[in-house]
């Protein structure tokens, strides 16, 4: 009873988390993404990009570009439209302009790992192996975003090559940030110049925003009263999985998924997708595209 | 502002509706279908297998078989468990069962076009081109679009022990052999005799006697239009005589891909042709 008095003395006051209840306008554009998949360094590019006047902080980035699963309604309803939200939601048919992030899982398992130990949701000795296993079978404190494979699944098989949707790889902006970047400016119908480009990525890079977490982390929703011994801002770099992640762990996640990564463009270790069952999305359906 | 106030006092009394904050339990079961899909017919075959003792009608169907739109908050809690609730939502990964119907898109638009009629939402000679125009952009109902409610729940739950895929055209050809599965799928005991009377006290005609009799004790039809009926044909290919060529091509054009698995044959074009739906997204050069 006291638990829910609580929720709605915070529903009058507009200080519940908006979260899923997000009031939507129609002009509102999304950052969607599964957790650890490069969300936090395409709204520092976004942000950059779109308010190049103002230098993008850790201090400042909530009020730019806000996290409806960290701020509250009225906070997120304050934000001047039109409105770029960031969000971790399956598919919300409300969400009518998307850009989503995807990333290889095998290294979202391993950022998402030392990100539960910042969180404090695991000890350090938790191991790898079953973090993954966790992982694979949604039993995460982020299970309500569904798992990685339903959340991205939902999206690209609902809205990919459908205008309002730009589908953004991970490892494309590592591996060529301006171009990736571009796409955005066109997306979001910013006029922009090569020079604004190359500033905004500048502005972005890890090493600024390692130092900005340094200097700000305690001002920020998302690093505040965490463990400051691991860094929001990991390495910043793809491949990792290769060195880090047991043989067993890769083929765990790849016999789940690996016909949603094939289709993604991840290469798989554990033969071709043809041999992997396809639980990511019904064969019948693919089949067809023969 | 006043407003939000008496939202908040409703909130503490539990009589506003939870829509999305539902608090789901574990043993929940879900069934789920895009509107007019044959949601509130299956809701009637469910609540008199599951409560054979009470007579379903459309005055106590909110609280056998909750809607989180329509049942209010205090009324989810005060129900025992596990609990059967209806949905229209697109895949929800907190939803630990679900039952999915789905239905020929054809025929969905054209009840969704007569259900608007009835809520006045359109007037009686709305052109169906537009209706159908809006139907495929998926600006007909807050649920998403048909595609998008189906593509959601099959790519991430088909074939799964979680979920329970049911056409309507099944359900109409054989809805004893359909609600059996049913049973089958909540470990409800499958006898003949207790799925036949469920069957038989969940039929249209009867329906549409509740209806008339109790249309204003229901949100589903509450402040509508009486001369149109909710419960409508209660059939399928009904499309064929209110569609034109054209629009049917336009849904199969958009839609042909799902269709075809879902085993609705095509009218106007070959199956396997374009399907924008998952266009980019095989692996390229494998070979399927």
């Amino acid at each position: 009873m006291i638990w829910g008095l609580k929720r709605v003395i915070k529903y009058v006051l507009g200080t519940d988390i908006a979260g899923r209840n997000l009031a939507v306008y129609p002009d509102d554009t999304f950052i969607v993404s599964y957790p650890r998949s490069g969300n936090t360094w395409t709204r520092f590019l976004v942000a950059n990009l779109a308010y190049p006047d103002q230098p993008v902080t850790f201090a400042n980035i909530e009020r730019l570009i806000p996290d409806c699963e960290a701020m509250s309604s009225r906070f997120v309803k304050q934000v001047p439209r039109p409105r770029i939200i960031k969000s971790h939601e399956y598919f919300d048919p409300r969400y009518k302009k998307v850009i989503y992030i995807v990333r290889d899982p095998r290294d979202v398992a391993l950022s998402y790992y030392d990100f539960a130990r910042k969180y404090r949701h695991i000890k350090d000795d938790y191991p790898l192996p079953r973090f993954v296993s966790d992982f694979v079978c949604g039993r995460l404190s982020s299970a309500d975003w569904g798992t990685w494979a339903e959340n991205v699944g939902s999206w690209v098989h609902t809205r990919n090559g459908r205008p309002g949707f730009l589908l953004l790889r991970y490892e494309d902006m590592l591996n060529n940030t301006e171009r990736e970047v571009a796409k955005v400016a066109d997306f979001l119908g910013i006029q922009t110049s090569l020079e604004r480009l190359a500033g905004a990525v500048q502005r972005s890079s890890a090493d600024r925003m390692r130092s900005f977490e340094k200097t700000q982390g305690d001002q920020w929703v998302a690093t505040k009263n965490k463990r400051s011994d691991i860094p929001f801002v990991r390495t910043a770099t793809s491949g990792l999985w290769k060195e880090k992640l047991p043989a067993s762990s890769i083929a765990e996640i790849e016999s789940a998924w690996g016909h949603l990564m094939s289709g993604l463009r991840y290469e798989l270790t554990t033969g071709s997708a043809d041999t992997v069952p396809a639980t990511a999305a019904p064969p019948e359906l693919v089949k067809e595209r023969s | 502002m006043i407003a939000h106030l008496i939202a908040g006092l409703k909130r503490a009394f539990g009589m506003y509706r939870p829509r999305r904050d539902l608090r789901i339990w574990p043993d929940d079961v879900f069934l789920v279908s895009f509107p007019k899909s044959g949601n509130t017919w299956t809701r009637f075959l469910i609540g008199n297998l599951v409560y054979p003792n009470e007579r379903v009608d459309f005055a106590n169907i909110h609280h056998l078989i909750p809607d989180p739109y329509g049942t209010s908050k205090r009324d989810f809690d005060r129900m025992s468990r596990p609990r059967i609730i209806k949905s229209h939502e697109c895949f929800e990964p907190r939803y630990p069962r679900a039952m999915y119907i789905v239905r020929d898109p054809r025929d969905v638009v054209v009840s969704q076009y007569h259900y608007h009629r009835k809520c006045k939402k359109i007037e009686d000679g709305y052109p169906m081109e537009k209706f159908v125009a809006r139907f495929l952009a998926g600006e007909t109902c807050p649920h998403g679009s048909w595609g998008e409610s189906v593509t959601t729940w099959l790519t991430s739950r088909y074939n799964d022990p979680r979920f329970l895929l049911l056409r309507y055209e099944d359900m109409v050809a054989d809805p004893r052999r359909e609600l059996a599965r049913v049973a089958t799928f909540l470990n409800i005991p499958t006898d003949v005799e207790r799925i036949s009377q469920a069957v038989d006290r969940s039929a249209a005609d009867r329906m549409r006697k509740l209806e008339k009799l109790q249309s204003d004790k229901n949100s589903l039809t509450k402040d509508s239009r009486k001369d149109l009926s909710f419960v409508r044909a209660a059939k399928s290919g009904g499309w064929r005589d209110e569609l034109s060529n054209d629009l049917a091509g336009q849904i199969e054009a958009k839609w042909g891909h799902i269709m075809t698995f879902l085993n609705y044959p095509l009218a106007t074009r070959e199956t396997g042709s374009v399907e924008p739906e998952l266009a980019g997204f095989m692996p390229t050069g494998s070979k399927r």
